[in-house]
């Protein structure tokens, strides 16, 4: 973890794009990958080809669904957008997330302080 | 949990449309990094360049291709039918392989499933009634807590007062052993058959297989009107005959002819009663014959001669039945002088049922899976032998791609191949092992008849063979798991050598191997020393030359005397024949007659549950001198002591020393039924002798005069000049000449009664002995392949060695001595487990410690022998090896 670049975590992954569909609406997974890319300024490094093993999950548990359609310049392409359990499953992560992080970072905060 | 649910039932749909799953996700990839390379086009590179750029930064497509289908689905249904055809070509490759590790896993899956048969048929199989868990039988102690002399039962009175009051049984039921025949006029047939009371079908849940139980009018006194036969004698001895329903049969002793009701369901077997265990034909393990109604007879409801059962109430414990019983029977004993002294035990009945047999079976199924254990150490070694002959095979798949947990699969279905393979090799073994056991066994393991080598067999077969599969596949699937494919490509040496670590690790195999064989070779080191120990005890009779056979006068009482006199006189002068005598209390066959009695100087009982009793016998005159037990005091019964003249009884050594320890017992006298009558004379006294239990010192016996005891089952005994076998068909003719309807049966020499009396322990001998066998051969084995393997692996060492100066015999020591450690750490190890596991086989021994040192010492000494000797082969190459070898090498 040494890495300038952090890998992420596969379940950061999974969140980080039903907060993306959420927020974006339907997209398709290059779109996602761009999303994910521009937010996080190149901090994060990751293998595009993991994001569809991602929504691959997201899809079999049921919290984002995808259908057929066409890109902004005509192409094919498969659009994903976030179900109404998704949202749910995302505000519990979201809330879970806050605590931990903030547990963490006072932690943190506190070994630094010594 | 929902979310669990989804993702399950997305997966199983992915097992349809694979195909169209899998061009729509190529068709995603592949506008995606069209999509990247026409950004880095737009960003200013080279188009080539940003197509290498767009795949690099998307990953590996194939790889992710793969895992998309594999997470898509079900886990790895396509896969496994690769791994299975690859697996099974790879095994067909290597046939020599193949067949030795397959018929090693046969061996030990063949001897644990033929004893999990016999546990399913013998111990799994619940008896023919309903919920048996909640029956229960109430048997007999004494409050004091003291050991009862002879077994005794309850009072109907008592029973049927409980049936009233007790709340916490559902109902409850008496029943004796009763023993008949039914009289034909080409020899009659004996019965053996259950008296019960009116609730007992009910309260069994028992159900007739033709015709009708017994209904209320057939219980009653008087004469028996109404019988069922058991179905297995139905079948043996009407032939299935379904016209016998309704009409009557003659049965011996009975004044009129009862009427056969009804047929009862198969596979019904006798409840315990210790009452009539002595009696010659009891046998609690076998299908009852006949069921007759019997109902308590107000002018014996005190006689203690009922065995009772009851069934619990559904969710009441047996210590609460207990309880409750025990407080009712407390009352009934200050009430009435001839109760008190005695307390209920609830003993459940499967698990009286089943002692006998978990006594021999579960020590056996644990041998057996100490075979089955060592059978898959080998298998292991050789599993692991040949992974490491594949490492670089494995390197080159792992280097292409190919994943770990696909890699374990891989090895774990080979081995799991092998193992069915194995294992249905096994279950053929098992099949004719339990066949084997049927034949060998019967008087060893109870309820054996019922056991059939069927489906679960191949159950038990198929299982273990998984079993096993995951045991031996384990290592070496770990090795290839753990495996290091830039190690592995990089010193690529020869073939059919094994590194450091993996040598250690088949060290630790055969060691372990060589400790379980070790545990197997004690327990039957300790078997063989008990049967030579029991084969040194003075008996105090002769076996050798002795025929008996049960005969039985079934006519009417008035022809008791005239039969067994002119039977014995005709017999006695058959050519070959030395002595004959008639008797009941033969040695070993368990017979004898528990009696209360009083004895001369002895105090009178105070309680009904302190009176003595003794076991009697009955015999004529020639009985010990043909047993050839020495008179050791008095006089022999003579012909004339007959029921005209005073009684009299002779004693054993063993009664004097208990009774008259400063005096002797000739011209005392004993009662039964008290003081007042007409005593019986002690008239003489024998030598002791092991007549009940070859393993059980001497007891008090009295022996009475047949002539006056006019026994109805008894055996005929004849000492022959040569083998009795050949005077069997002339004694059979004399005893029809004299009456055609007598019975005849059970005829057996001594020596098979006695071989029969020691036969759990002899089956227990033979089938540990046979294991131990089986274990050695397949740990030998071990041992040797793994020292080979060294020798192999050290080729280069050795050859170094030999080059700068080591002679042969240097190198053989050297080889010995890896192999002595390997052997002695085994030893060592087997010795620690053996003084544990022997605890299981102490009910078996005889005058041997589980922990016998002896047997320890021969036992271990004895296989670091012949261990030495697996190692001689290799030892041997090892001292061939050329030192040009060394300079050759590279």
């Amino acid at each position: 973890m040494s890495a300038d670049k952090s890998e992420v975590l596969q379940g950061t992954l999974d969140m980080m794009i039903l907060k993306t569909l959420h927020a974006l609406g339907p997209l398709h997974g290059f779109g996602i990958a761009r999303r994910i890319e521009q937010v996080s300024q190149d901090v994060l490094k990751l293998n595009e080809g993991t994001v569809y093993t991602s929504l691959l999950r997201l899809q079999q548990q049921g919290w984002i669904e995808s259908e057929w359609g066409t890109s902004e310049n005509n192409r094919k392409a498969r659009f994903y957008s976030i179900t109404r359990r998704g949202r749910t499953q995302l505000a519990v992560e979201t809330e879970n997330w806050e605590r931990i992080s903030g547990v963490i970072g006072r932690v943190l905060r506190l070994e630094a302080e010594k | 949990m929902t979310t669990w649910i989804f993702r399950l039932v997305s997966r199983v749909r992915g097992l349809f449309g694979q195909k169209q799953a899998d061009s729509e996700f190529d068709l995603e990839t592949q506008m995606h990094l069209q999509l990247l390379t026409e950004r880095f086009v737009q960003q200013g590179m080279n188009p080539k360049d940003a197509y290498s750029a767009a795949r690099r930064q998307f990953g590996n497509t194939t790889l992710l291709r793969q895992r998309h289908r594999e997470s898509r689905t079900l886990l790895f249904f396509p896969n496994l039918l690769l791994d299975l055809r690859y697996g099974l070509r790879m095994l067909w490759k290597s046939p020599a392989f193949t067949v030795i590790a397959a018929l090693t896993l046969a061996l030990g899956i063949g001897a644990t499933s033929a004893v999990f048969s016999l546990i399913q048929g013998v111990l799994l199989t619940p008896p023919p009634y309903q919920k048996p868990q909640q029956l229960m039988l109430l048997q007999t102690v004494r409050t004091d807590g003291k050991k009862m002399d002879s077994p005794r039962g309850w009072a109907a009175q008592q029973w049927m007062e409980w049936n009233e009051k007790v709340g916490s049984f559902q109902g409850i039921a008496g029943y004796g052993w009763t023993f008949n025949f039914l009289i034909r006029n080409d020899g009659s047939q004996s019965m053996q058959g259950m008296e019960v009371s009116k609730d007992y079908f009910r309260l069994m849940g028992l159900k007739t297989a033709l015709g009708h139980g017994f209904d209320d009018s057939d219980f009653g006194q008087g004469h028996v009107k109404s019988i069922l036969l058991g179905y297995e004698f139905w079948q043996r001895a009407f032939g299935g005959d379904k016209e016998i329903i309704g009409k009557t049969v003659r049965i011996s002793r009975w004044d009129s002819s009862p009427v056969v009701v009804g047929i009862m369901e198969p596979g019904v077997r006798f409840l315990p009663s210790p009452g009539a265990a002595k009696e010659p034909n009891y046998d609690v393990n076998a299908t009852v014959d006949l069921w007759v109604p019997a109902d308590p007879n107000p002018k014996y409801l005190k006689d203690p001669y009922w065995n009772v059962v009851g069934r619990l109430r559904d969710g009441v414990t047996p210590q609460r039945g207990l309880a409750e019983l025990a407080a009712i029977i407390a009352n009934e004993g200050r009430a009435e002088r001839e109760f008190e002294g005695f307390s209920p035990q609830l003993e459940p009945l499967t698990d009286e049922m089943n002692r006998d047999g978990r006594r021999i079976l579960l020590p056996l199924l644990g041998a057996a899976a100490l075979v089955l254990m060592i059978a898959c150490g080998n298998a292991a070694a050789l599993l692991l032998v040949r992974g490491l002959q594949r490492q670089q095979e494995y390197a080159v798949r792992i280097a292409m791609g190919m994943g770990r947990i696909g890699l374990l699969r891989q090895v774990l279905t080979e081995s799991l191949l092998l193992a069915i393979v194995g294992g249905t090799l096994g279950v053929g073994l098992a099949v004719f092992a339990v066949n084997l056991f049927k034949v060998i066994a019967q008087h060893a393991v109870p309820r054996l008849d019922g056991v059939t080598a069927g489906w679960p067999v191949l159950g038990w077969g198929l299982g273990l063979a998984v079993l096993a599969a995951f045991f031996a596949g384990a290592i070496p699937a770990l090795r290839a798991f753990r495996l290091n494919p830039m190690e592995v490509l990089k010193d690529a040496g020869p073939k059919g050598t094994a590194g450091i670590g993996e040598r250690r690790l088949l060290r630790g195999v055969a060691m372990l191997q060589t400790a379980l064989t070790l545990a197997l070779l004690v327990g039957a080191g300790l078997l063989i020393r008990t049967m030579v120990k029991i084969a040194e005890v003075p008996s105090g009779y002769n076996t050798s030359r002795i025929l008996t056979m049960s005969v039985t006068d079934v006519q009417s009482q008035s022809s008791w005397a005239p039969f067994h006199r002119q039977a014995l006189e005709r017999v006695a002068a058959l050519p070959g024949v030395q002595y004959a005598a008639f008797a009941w209390g033969v040695p070993l066959t368990g017979n004898n007659w528990p009696a209360t009695l009083d004895i001369e100087g002895q105090p009178p009982a105070a309680k009904e549950s302190d009176k003595i009793a003794l076991p009697m016998r009955a015999v004529t005159p020639d009985y010990f001198k043909l047993m050839g037990m020495t008179l050791i005091d008095g006089r022999e019964f003579r012909s004339t002591d007959d029921d005209k003249a005073p009684s009299i009884a002779i004693v054993n050594r063993a009664f004097t020393d208990r009774f008259f320890p400063n005096s002797n017992s000739v011209g005392r006298k004993v009662w039964f039924g008290g003081r007042d009558k007409p005593g019986i004379q002690i008239v003489g006294e024998i030598a002791n002798g092991r007549t009940d239990d070859l393993t059980q010192e001497p007891s008090p016996e009295i022996y009475l005069p047949l002539w006056q005891a006019q026994a109805f089952s008894k055996h005929l005994v004849v000492r022959t000049t040569a083998d009795p076998g050949t005077v069997v068909v002339a004694v059979e003719r004399t005893l029809r000449s004299v009456d055609p309807t007598a019975a005849i049966e059970n005829v057996k020499t001594l020596e098979q009664i006695r071989d029969d009396s020691l036969a759990s322990r002899t089956f227990a001998m033979h089938l540990l002995t046979g294991f131990s066998v089986l274990g050695s051969v397949l740990t030998l084995v071990g041992i040797y392949s793994v020292i080979s393997l060294s020798v192999a692996s050290r080729r280069r060492e050795l050859a170094i060695r030999s080059a700068v100066g080591a002679q042969q015999k240097d190198i053989r020591r050297l080889i010995f001595g890896e192999g002595f450690r390997l052997i002695a750490g085994g030893v060592l190890g087997g010795i620690v487990l053996a003084v544990v596991l022997s605890q299981v086989l102490r009910s078996f021994l005889f005058e041997v410690q589980p922990s016998d040192p002896a047997t320890f010492i021969v036992v271990g000494s004895l296989f670091i022998g012949v261990g030495l000797l697996a190692c001689w082969p290799p030892a041997r190459r090892a001292g061939k090896v050329d030192p040009l070898e060394a300079l050759r090498y590279e």
